[in-house]
């Protein structure tokens, strides 16, 4: 049966605004051909949360963020120095730096254990389903709501900034970093920029939907978007769209099911961007008869 | 032969690039004059591209040093643009013609600020220009070669500047393309604008340009055409090739080449 009530709201809310977070970055994480760089950044960040825990001593401390960050930024240094300097194969350089880090983090884990209430599970699915009864509450004792939904909220506002106040600069450093460079943009402050949000964006989604459901948020709507369109606006737009739809139907085939919301949420993205395939291959197939137009040359 | 000109626009000073340490220029100097449309010539693998990549900074040199008008490249990234080589970046990026020639106006708009109608103005004048009027709106993936060529060359003109770089602009395009954008090259030149070229193809080369860089990882001429275009040293150029020299200077007698007579 379907249901409405204020619990499947929050839900649905907060996965929506996580997916949002997610599909903007990956947007332009998938122009620079770097998603599995978000795949990586997504579980090497996991050493920086255990230690951030461990200095901290809680799950929500800022030294959890910081120490993500810099481990996803230096994910990212790992790869692009494995690759330019030992030549080392890019997916290869990849898959080295983010099993070793994400292994790095799980014997943390493991070893601090009586310290550190995280565990493998937690890091890897998450669970959102938990998200109404984790509620922040202030000091004189008052709610004012799920904390989870409050870091999600803050996520988008963070990432939503970034976008627009760099959204020339990461537009021109995807399409031709070179000439970013020459006309004197800052591309790889941009590239750390960018690298910096994924990680934190990790950070704050991983308690509520886990490092796999990050990555498919990640990677699949924009994937799915970049089906139908060819115009970055649109493309922004359609993978919001994505990223919502993903939500609030893998929301209610979890329910329906009674199974875990992240599991469905990432099958639901899956099939989603399976029959977006199929349809756009038709489309493009009809589109070829229509579009030879010979186009002369005027000077 | 080298000539060294007088209030260079580009000064290059013993200039050496090397890729894992072998070296892809060596110990390159020249100057070049203001106003000219000069051709860089050379085989696969002279260090060509790298050599317009180390003057925009691109490639580190492993010594030597690049003047702009005087000054460092820094303190003129304003005045020079940039035409790099078409297959360097992904034509399937969701773009539109006209969003590619705005990026030509990124440089000098600055952090934060985004480009308004007067920056529109200019992409659509510089589209113009190339002849891509009619493709303001099309998709960068449904161009042909030769149309995306124009498109990155009309992105330069939108920079606005006083020295062009161009990385092998009519590598892979048609002769009427081929034609247009030289001409269009010609009018810059006469305008003032220094258009700097790399060009693969000697026989038309000879017709296009009027200063030439002939290079084979050392600089092997820099000058005039009526002083460098000579067979001895298009053969130092282009080494052993004795079939491909003997017929540009067949092509150069056939021609009854006299630079004197323009």
């Amino acid at each position: 049966m379907m249901s409405f009530d204020q619990n499947a709201f929050l839900i649905i809310f907060t996965a929506s605004m996580i997916a949002i977070s997610c599909g903007l970055l990956g947007v332009f994480m998938m122009l620079r051909k770097m998603s599995m760089t978000g795949d990586a950044i997504s579980h090497a960040v996991l050493p920086g949360i255990v230690i951030g825990f461990l200095v901290s001593g809680t799950q929500r401390g800022l030294e959890v963020i910081i120490g993500a960050g810099i481990l996803g930024i230096l994910a990212t240094l790992m790869i692009d120095w494995l690759r330019k300097k030992a030549r080392v194969q890019l997916d290869a350089s990849i898959g080295i730096t983010f099993t070793l880090l994400f292994a790095i983090g799980i014997i943390l884990i493991s070893v601090f254990a009586y310290r550190v209430d995280l565990d493998q599970e937690c890091v890897l699915y998450g669970e959102i389903a938990y998200l109404p009864i984790d509620l922040w509450i202030s000091s004189s004792g008052q709610s004012f709501g799920p904390r989870i939904m409050w870091l999600a909220i803050l996520n988008l506002l963070l990432v939503g900034v970034f976008i627009t106040l760099f959204y020339k600069e990461l537009k021109i450093t995807s399409f031709d970093e070179k000439f970013g460079i020459v006309i004197g943009i800052p591309a790889s402050a941009i590239n750390l920029g960018l690298m910096s949000m994924v990680s934190y964006t990790t950070v704050s989604s991983f308690e509520a939907v886990g490092a796999i459901l990050v990555v498919a948020l990640l990677v699949v709507p924009p994937a799915t978007a970049y089906l139908w369109t060819r115009d970055l606006r649109p493309l922004i737009q359609l993978t919001i769209l994505t990223g919502i739809l993903v939500s609030v139907v893998g929301y209610y085939l979890a329910y329906l099911f009674d199974s875990s919301i992240a599991g469905m949420m990432v099958t639901v993205a899956g099939i989603v961007f399976f029959l977006s395939v199929i349809l756009t291959h038709k489309k493009f197939k009809f589109s070829l008869g229509t579009q030879k137009e010979t186009q002369p040359f005027s000077s | 032969m080298i000539k060294q000109v007088e209030n260079p626009i580009l000064e290059i000073h013993d200039l050496t690039v090397s890729y894992d340490q072998s070296p892809v220029l060596w110990n390159v100097d020249l100057s070049l004059p203001a106003g000219k449309l000069i051709g860089i010539l050379g085989p696969n693998g002279a260090g060509k591209s790298t050599l317009i990549k180390s003057v925009m900074g691109l490639v580190e040199p492993s010594s030597g040093y690049v003047k702009l008008f005087d000054q460092t490249l820094d303190a003129v990234r304003n005045r020079i643009s940039y035409v790099p080589q078409r297959e360097s970046v992904d034509w399937n990026f969701p773009a539109s013609v006209l969003d590619v020639v705005l990026m030509g106006t990124y440089g000098k708009l600055g952090l934060f600020k985004r480009p308004g109608k007067k920056e529109k103005a200019l992409a659509l004048d510089c589209l113009e220009k190339v002849g891509m009027s009619a493709f303001v709106h099309r998709q960068i993936s449904e161009l042909s070669g030769g149309q995306q060529q124009r498109v990155f060359i009309a992105r330069a003109l939108a920079q606005e500047a006083d020295l062009y770089l161009m990385d092998e602009p009519f590598a892979g395009v048609d002769m009427n393309t081929e034609a247009a954008i030289f001409k269009l090259l010609q009018e810059m030149s006469a305008g003032g604008k220094t258009v700097v070229v790399v060009h693969h193809d000697i026989y038309s080369a000879v017709n296009y340009f009027d200063w030439f860089i002939m290079l084979n990882l050392h600089l092997v001429a820099s000058g005039p055409k009526n002083e460098v275009v000579t067979e001895e040293l298009l053969r130092k150029t282009y080494g052993g090739k004795l079939n491909l020299l003997s017929k540009v200077s067949e092509l150069i007698r056939q021609k009854e080449f006299n630079p004197l007579k323009g």
